[in-house]
Formats: structure tokens, sequence, C-alpha cells
């Protein structure tokens, strides 16, 4: 591979990751509309597709405000530090066998994981940064909360490894030829979906946000395109996140008849749907629920996971 | 390799002066994440891509946001970054700069002499990195974690809520 | 409506020992009046409250300033009057309902009253509002600060010699000394609000809830000190919603003066219409034909279904639930089609007359009517699974907020918050008004008073709102929708064209406004959210002296605090939103 293919290769990627989180806030707003009885956005170009353009256009051309009473640097850096945390976290995902920035590298969940620790550090910076005391205890919810679910997310992914016998991400897909881990590893996979919606502070644990309760949370002092980052970030999230759950436990890009990018996409984008299903179901648990339910139901569940994982590999796998 | 290496290392003195010499505790916060991911990078660059990985989700993720919620949850003003600055005057940090040097002079010369080569030996991924913990470290290990329960154990006992009192 | 005269043999309940026997003055509706003296109120107050086994809850206090008054035949010398107004909770509904109102007069030269906060922890916020609008002090109040209007005023709004209008005062001007005093006193001091800075351990975080916050439902401000995320201390802010309400009421007509009632609690329509018509068909001694109280009752209770839905879709929304709230307004839309068909009007009908209502119901209304209750409880048992058996719904609601039958009688909680608590105590039932007593329904109760609890009460209302309104249908009476009577305003018109007399009244009715005998007559209704009164004070004019308006929802938002100490943020969002209240109903 010449370092100019990779860098073109990169550069799709981040093209087509870019889109897909603002498009996906057209289709989320579409789809809440849907189930919502009420129409969503669409006026702007057909079926309101290029909704997610307007908005762009719009946060663009928006005044960019500093309060005067934040701590501009840091300011500045959260939304950037968010926005660059997930898309490199999309480095290890192989989209195919062929396809994927650095899908072979042999920590690949692990780096995945380091991207999403690191991630944290925007929404508390930008909590934090903002001065403002709505902003602040979104900040310190968000540090609790992701803190903890990032335990349960790399606890939950260890039976999968186990299985797969690599860290590395194109290793697992091919181990699922025969099974998709979602099967030995339902588990892991139910915890692993839960964390995640926890790391992308999505509804129902969107506690750092939580707009009932703390206006904006985190990003409340926030306008224009460090909003818009933030707003991109936490779609792109959720983009990783499914591709996470689609490459881990649905087999990535294996499937029958159908081209392996088709079979990524949508196994993808139902995860996606999933998600925005949840959001528009479910009320929001409070902060100690929150942190309750992951330290005494998702840690035990995580551990016994990987207890009883081991012992049927152990049991069952030939060289003991 | 040699050239990122060189520069991850760069980055990382930078950012660690930075972290002595910053008033605002949380801008000093940020320069140590900053170090410890050049850090990492280092590693990285030798071969160790699982203690890097590692370094970054537990040293920059965890424990350093952790640093962070702290420092969010104390509310220091105005008043106690101007009490840091009087705080750093050349008699506090001559000494610590002075040993430094000497340790850095060593350093170079061992790097320009060539006695210590740096080389990336070999790819020390995560299989070896766990045959080597639970093979020849067990003990060790099993220690560690004795350790890690006690003061898991300790934590809680200080952390509960009768310190409400006072 | 009823014209009782006080029952004399009740008196002597009241009367304080060895002094004499307070005298009563005769009023036009069936509450006891009765007068003592300054120095013997709170002793007479004590024995009432004492009066076990009956549970005495403090209404009202309000205050007439009767320096302009000329109609006092009987009464004794007062520039201001203090008037408590009690009412009588108790389990067996068989029990002989009972409202006491006891007058206290007060002269200019010394305008104090002992603060009665003692006696009936509520009385803290309705004595700081008529220190805020008539000046009057309560001598050992613990917290005697303006409540409506802005701690930079100076004048008390609702004394008679205060202007109404804005051509009554100079042109309003802003110098900078005055904005930066304006500023200054907007400046945050934990101290004046009752709250410390530190406790031993930690310091603690002031946190500014509202007055524009999503959650608050309206311009309502709570000041909380935290630590952490736990609430050490709420204290409520109100009077952002404040217009003057009760100063308009008089120097409109008393005809004039019902689209103003609309706005009182503005997701309740009509039904805000229902104590204010009442009150001055009492004082003027009309009759309202059934039709018309068979229709006034069903769009009170079509506006009870509209508010409800609005409470329960707002309530799971406050929860984080985004969903509901979608479905719930398009049921509500559904109530508003038949308002709109019936009224003319979706949420302000202004659709009750003095006598009557403004016109007959037009054609094809039952049909409307019909498929909608086919509609509703279908829907109903949807949202049931959605969001009352939620599990996230029932951790967030059950057990939080909870507060027991007697806190509830001794704050002033009435509505669905008091049958939360477990007592079947329903004004339509205990003193049933319009046609309600010839109406079978049910009064829903809840055990444990936690915000699930008040959710569960106003839900099953709805399904009993809905029962009276087929009821309603089925047994719609014929005749006229206004009452025969001189005073009826605008007069049935088509008897204008037969003879003169009926003309001059309609002329004068509609020119200047009915002239309403002098008198004094309260009128509550089970409102939406609890207990909605008008206590209207008549000098024999075209508009009323004197015009109170009791809200549920004032008395419910100063329970606050009580309910939410010790629990988090997310807690007191909870509660707000089971609360039910708007701000406009309680800064009025």
């Amino acid at each position: 591979m010449t370092l100019g293919f990779g860098i073109l290769e990169i550069v799709v990627s981040l093209a087509a990751m870019l889109s897909a989180a603002a498009g996906l806030t057209w289709v989320e707003r579409r789809l809440l509309g849907f189930w919502q009885d009420r129409a969503g956005p669409n006026r702007v170009g057909p079926f309101g597709t290029l909704q997610a353009v307007a908005d762009g256009v719009k946060l663009l051309f928006k005044q960019d405000w500093i309060p005067p009473f934040a701590d501009r640097g840091v300011f500045i850096l959260a939304p950037a530090a968010g926005m660059a945390t997930v898309l490199l976290g999309f480095a290890v995902i192989p989209v195919t066998a062929g396809w994927s920035v650095a899908g072979h590298l042999n920590v690949g969940i692990l780096f995945f994981l380091a991207m999403t620790s690191l991630g944290v550090y925007s929404v508390v910076l930008g909590g934090w940064a903002s001065n403002n005391k709505f902003a602040l205890l979104g900040g310190m919810r968000a540090a609790a909360q992701m803190v903890s679910y990032e335990v349960f997310m790399g606890l939950s992914l260890l039976g999968t490894v186990m299985l797969a016998h690599s860290f590395s991400l194109v290793d697992i897909v091919m181990a699922q030829g025969r099974m998709w881990f979602i099967v030995p590893q339902f588990l892991g996979f139910v915890t692993f979906l839960l964390a995640g919606i926890a790391e992308t502070h999505r509804l129902p644990f969107d506690l750092p946000e939580g707009e009932n309760e703390l206006g904006a949370g985190f990003h409340t002092e926030y306008s224009g395109m460090k909003f818009g980052m933030f707003f991109i970030a936490e779609y792109a999230g959720i983009v990783l996140i499914a591709s996470m759950i689609t490459t881990l436990f649905l087999g990535g890009w294996l499937g029958p008849v159908l081209p392996p990018v088709v079979w990524f996409l949508l196994k993808t984008g139902l995860t996606i749907c999933f998600f925005i299903l949840l959001r528009a179901a479910l009320p929001r648990p409070r902060y100690d629920q929150l942190m309750m339910f992951g330290w005494k139901v998702l840690l035990p569940v995580c551990l016994l996971n990987v207890a009883v994982t081991g012992a049927a590999i152990l049991l069952f796998s030939p060289t003991g | 390799m040699n050239a990122l290496f060189t520069l991850a290392a760069i980055v990382a003195v930078i950012s660690t002066t930075m972290v002595v010499t910053r008033t605002v505790a949380v801008h000093a916060l940020l320069y140590l994440v900053v170090s410890l991911l050049a850090v990492a990078t280092v590693f990285f660059t030798l071969g160790a891509a699982f203690a890097a990985a590692l370094e970054v989700i537990i040293y920059a993720g965890a424990i350093m946001i952790l640093f962070v919620f702290v420092v969010m949850m104390l509310n220091l003003d105005r008043d106690d970054a101007d009490r840091e600055n009087t705080w750093l005057t050349p008699r506090v940090w001559a000494g610590p700069a002075l040993l430094s040097a000497v340790l850095a002079g060593e350093l170079l010369y061992a790097g320009i002499a060539g006695h210590g080569t740096i080389v990336a030996a070999r790819e020390v991924g995560p299989v070896q990195v766990g045959l080597a913990l639970f093979g020849p470290y067990l003990l060790a290990v099993e220690l560690a974690s004795l350790l890690l329960l006690a003061g898991l154990i300790s934590a809680y006992h200080l952390g509960r809520d009768s310190g409400r009192g006072g | 409506m009823d014209q009782t005269v006080v029952r004399s043999e009740s008196i002597p309940k009241v009367r304080p020992a060895g002094s004499a026997p307070a005298p009563v003055q005769e009023v036009r509706d069936d509450v006891e009046t009765l007068w003592v003296s300054r120095e013997t109120a709170g002793d007479v107050l004590t024995r009432l409250k004492r009066s076990a086994p009956t549970r005495m809850m403090l209404f009202d206090i309000t205050a007439i300033d009767e320096r302009q008054r000329t109609h006092r035949a009987g009464q004794p010398d007062s520039d201001f009057t203090i008037v408590y107004h009690l009412m009588q909770f108790d389990r067996a509904s068989k029990a002989p309902h009972r409202e006491v109102r006891i007058k206290v007069a007060l002269l200019m030269a010394s305008l104090t009253m002992p603060s009665m906060v003692d006696i009936w922890p509520n009385a803290n916020w309705y004595e700081r509002e008529i220190f805020d609008l008539f000046g009057i002090h309560f001598s050992g109040h613990p917290d005697l600060r303006r409540i409506l209007t802005p701690p930079t005023w100076t004048t008390h709004p609702l004394r008679k010699d205060h202007y109404a209008r804005a051509t009554e005062m100079k042109p309003y001007d802003l110098t900078e000394d005055r904005e930066f005093a304006e500023q200054e006193a907007l400046r945050f001091n934990p101290e004046a609000w009752g709250m410390q800075r530190r406790s031993a351990n930690s310091d603690f975080m002031f946190l500014n809830l509202g007055p524009n916050h999503p959650s608050v439902h309206g311009v309502f401000r709570i000041v909380l000190q935290l630590e952490g995320e736990e609430i050490v201390e709420a204290v409520p802010d109100i009077g952002f919603h404040h217009r003057g309400a009760e100063k308009m009421g008089e120097r409109q007509s008393w005809h004039s003066y019902i689209p103003y009632t609309d706005r009182i609690d503005y997701l309740g329509g009509v039904m805000n219409n229902f104590p204010y018509v009442m009150a001055v068909e009492q004082l003027a001694g009309i009759t309202v034909p059934p039709r018309a109280e068979m229709i006034r009752v069903m769009l009170a209770e079509l506006f009870r279904l509209a508010s409800h839905l609005v409470f329960y879709g707002t309530m799971s929304q406050d929860v984080g639930q985004l969903s509901p709230v979608f479905y719930m307004f398009t049921d509500r839309e559904r109530v508003f089609e038949i308002i709109e068909a019936i009224c003319g009007f979706r949420m302000h009908p202004a659709w009750f007359r003095i006598g009557g209502v403004a016109a007959d119901l037009p054609q094809g209304w039952d049909t409307l009517i019909r498929s909608f209750l086919d509609y509703l409880p279908k829907r109903l048992d949807e949202y049931e699974k959605l969001v009352m058996r939620n599990r996230l719904f029932k951790a967030r609601t059950v057990g939080v907020g909870a507060y027991s039958l007697d806190e509830a009688i001794e704050w002033g909680i009435t509505g669905p918050g008091l049958r939360a608590c477990g007592l079947d105590w329903d004004y339509r039932r205990r003193h049933p008004y319009s046609c309600y007593d010839q109406l079978e329904f049910d009064i829903p109760v809840a055990q444990k008073g936690d915000c699930y609890d008040r959710v569960v009460v106003h839900i099953a209302e709805m399904r009993q709102s809905l029962r009276i309104i087929r009821q309603c249908l089925d047994q719609m009476p014929g005749g006229p929708v206004k009452a025969d009577h001189p005073l009826t305003t605008p007069p049935p018109r088509a008897k204008t064209m037969h003879d003169i007399e009926t003309l001059i009244t309609h002329f004068l009715n509609v020119s200047w406004g009915p002239v309403i005998p002098a008198g004094e007559a309260r009128a509550c209704v089970e409102a939406t959210k609890g207990l909605n009164s008008y206590y209207l004070v008549s000098d024999g004019g075209t508009m009323s002296y004197r015009t109170r308006i009791r809200t549920p929802s004032f008395a419910h938002l100063q329970m606050i605090p009580l309910i939410s100490r010790g629990t988090y943020i997310a807690d007191l969002i909870a509660i707000i939103g089971s609360i039910d209240f708007v701000m406009a109903d309680v800064d009025r």
C-alpha cells in the first residue's frame, strides 16, 4: 500500500463519515417524526434531504461567539477534541476485508477504547471551560457516567476477544464466519450496546445534556459551528458505535449474495435505527440510578460473561 | 520511525515542562494528558503497541479524567491562579531544574555516544504481554491485584457517607 | 343559586372564650362570615383548626381596601379588612360541607396584623401577597418580602388610591441611576434567601433554575442550594407572570371581565369562567336554566381533559420521554376541534355569560363529541403501556416528592394532588355546583401521594370526565341557554324586540354593563388543578369593588421546598412536572 493511496483512503473515509453523520441528523428527525405522528423536516430538497445542508450553512454563518467569562483556549479545544477522537476511532473499523484505514492493527479494539476514553475530555472540558453552572453539572455528570461505562464497555468486549483470539477487528470479523458473535456473546452484546449509548450520551442516557434538567448541559454556552462540532461528533459517535456493534457482534461485512459493503452498511444502518427508536421510546433514568445500574448490574454481568466464556473456551477448545 | 520517536519525545518533554509552569490547574492537567499521549506514541514507535494503548486508556482516559473531575469540583478561581504564580519563584524551581538538566545531559550523552541504542527490538503485542504477565510474573500480578483490592475497599470505606459530619 | 343566610347556630363554636359574640355578616353565598378583632383572630383561628375531628384548611387569605366602599351597613369600621377563608376537609363524604370566613378590621393608623404562619404554614405566601399588594404589615412573619412585584417596587397596587391604568401615571423612564439600582437588586445574595454559603465540609453551589428553563412550565424561578446534585434548600420565586388580574377586575365591567378569567389558568379555558360567573350570579340572584348548566359542565369537563392531556404529556417529557407528548397534544387537538365547533375559539373561548352561555350548541355537536368519546379511551389504554408501566418512568416517579395527607391539608393542597394522598375529596361532590348533583362519577384516589400517584389520579380523572361528558350528551335538556333575568348579560335578544323595558336593560347592560346589587359572594369550582374560587365584592356598581382569585397553583408551589429538600435536581424536575401548575394561575 503506497502512502498516497493510504491518504486517499483516509480522506474518502473521513468524507463518508462526516456526510453520514450529517445525513443522520436528517434520518433521525424523519424517523422520530414518523414514530411521533408528525412530519419531521420535509421542506428543504426532496423529502427534506437537504435539511442537513441547510442546518450546516446556518451553523457556519452564525456568529462565532465565545462567552467573555469562558476559558477561551479550552473552550475552543473541547469540541475539536470530541470530533477528533470520534473520527480517529473510525480508523480501525473494517468496512470490508480490504477497506479500512488500520483494521489490521493488532490492538484495534484497544485503540477504539482509547479513543472513546479520550472523547470524555471533550464533554468534561466543554462543561468546565464554559464557566456556567449548568454546563459544569453536565460536565461532572459526563465524567462520572462515561468513565464508569468505559469500564463496562471494555469488559463487555473481552468475551469477543477471547473467542476470536485477537484484538484486531479484521480477525474478529473473520472469526464470525460460522456464527455471529451475537449468539455466543449475547450478554456482551447487550452490555456493549448499553455502554455504547452511555458513551455517546444519547437518550435515555443523555444525562450530561439532560435538557429537561440542565438546559443543554455541557454545551449550554456553545453556539454556531462549535456547537455544530459537538452535534456532529455525537452523531458520528452513534455511527461509530453502530459500526463497532456490526463488526464485533453482527459479522461485519460477512453475508450472502450481496456485496460486503452493502452488508456492512445495512447492518450498521439498522443498528442506528435501533438507537433512534430507543431515543423515541424511553424516559431518562436519574443520575444515581444510572450509576447504580452500571456498577451493580452491568459490572457483574460483564464479569460473569468473561468467566463463563473463558471456562467454555477451556472446556471445548481442542488445545485445552 | 526514528523521526516519529524523536518528535514524540520532544512533545513529551515540552508538554511536561508546561505542566509544571501552568498556573491554571486544568491547563496543567491538559498538558499532562498531552505528555502521556506523547509517551504512548513513544511506546508505539518502539513496537509496544499494547502498552501504548493501555497508557492512553488508563492514564489519559481514566486517571487524568478523575483529576479533571476533582479540579472541576474544587471551584478554583483567579485568586488561586495568582497564588500559584507567587509560588513559582526561581528559588523554588532552580534546584529541580538543575538536577533535571544533569539527567538530560546524561541521556543526551548516552544517545550520542551510542551506549543505549534506540531501536525497535521486536514488536510486543498483546499475546506476548499476556504470556509474560501470567507466566514469569504471575506472582507480581497477583500481588498487585491484592493491593488494588485493598485500595478499593479502603476507598469505599473512606468515601462512605459518614464523612458528612466532618 | 343558593342565597342562604349564615347559620347563626354555628357561631358559638368559634367564639373565643370570654369575649362578646362575634358579629355575623350577611353575605350572598353560604359561607359563615364572622368579624373578630385583631387581638382574638389568632385565638379563633387556632380553635377552628383544633376543632377536631374535622380538618380545617386555610383556603385563602386576602384583604379588601374598604376606604371607598359605600355599602357597608352593619359591618365594623375598617379601612382594610383581612379575610381568612377556611374550608373543612373530612374523610366521611356524608359530613356537611363547611366553610368559614373570618374578617378582621384594620384601621389606617395601625396596619399591622399578627402573622398566622405558626398556625398554618401556608399563610406565609398569602401574607406576603397582602403585604406586597396592600402594604399591610404582618408581625412575626419569618420572611416578609414582596412576592409578586419586584423587590424594587415601591407602591401597593391593590390599594384603591393606586392607579390602575398606564394613562393614570407619569410616563415611565429608566434613568441610569435607576437602571443601576435595578441591576443591583438582582444580585444574588444567599443570606437574603435564608441560605448558607458553606457547611462544615463543603461549599454549596447555588443554581438559578429559571425564570427561563425548559422544565419550569413558564416563567418561574427556583433558587437551589446544592451539595453536588443534592438539593439542600429550594426557594421558589414567583411573580414574573403577574398581570394584576385582580386589579383589572376593578376596572372592567362585570361582563367584560369574563375574557380575563380565561387567561388565569390558560390551560383551563372556560373552567375559569365558571366560578366567576357563578359568583356574579349569586350576587345578582340569577338562576341559570338547566340546559345552560349542562353545557357549562360539559365544556368544563372537556377543558379538564385538554388540561390533563397536557399535564400527562409534559410530565413524561419532563422525565425525558420524548414521544408521548406528541400523541397527547394530538388528542388535545381533537378536544379543541370540539370546543372550536361549539365556541368558535380554541384555548380561551370566554364562552360563559352572566346567566348562561353565549349561544346554543351548534348542529351536529353530539356526533363530534360521541366520536371523540369512542376515540380517547383506546388511546389512554395505549399511553398506560407507554408511560405508566414503563419501568424507567416508575423509577423516576414512585416514591419521589411524596407528602402525607396531613401535610397536604396543612399546605392548602387541593385537586389531584390532594386525592393522590388517599382522600376522596372533590368539590363537585362535597358541595355540588351547577348540575354536578345530577351526574354520576367516581372520585379517583391514590394512596402514596408521590409523583407517580399524582399522575395516576390525573389519568383516572380523565376517564371520569369522559363519563360525565357522555352523560351530558345523553341527558342534555332542552330549553333556553340564558336566564330570563334583567341582569343576564347580554340578555336574550329575541325579547328586546317586544317591549321597551327589556330593550332598555339590553342597552344598559351592553353599553355600561349590568349593575350588580351590593354584597359579597364567592364561588368555587373543582378546576383542572385544584380548587379555584372567585370572591367578589360588589358595591352596587357596574364594576366589581374587589375581585379575589384564589388559584390552586399558588398554594401548590409554596410546598415545593418541603418536598424537594434532600432530593436530586432530576427529582425536582419530576416533582415540578407532577404538581401540574401554570404560572399564569400562580401569579394572576
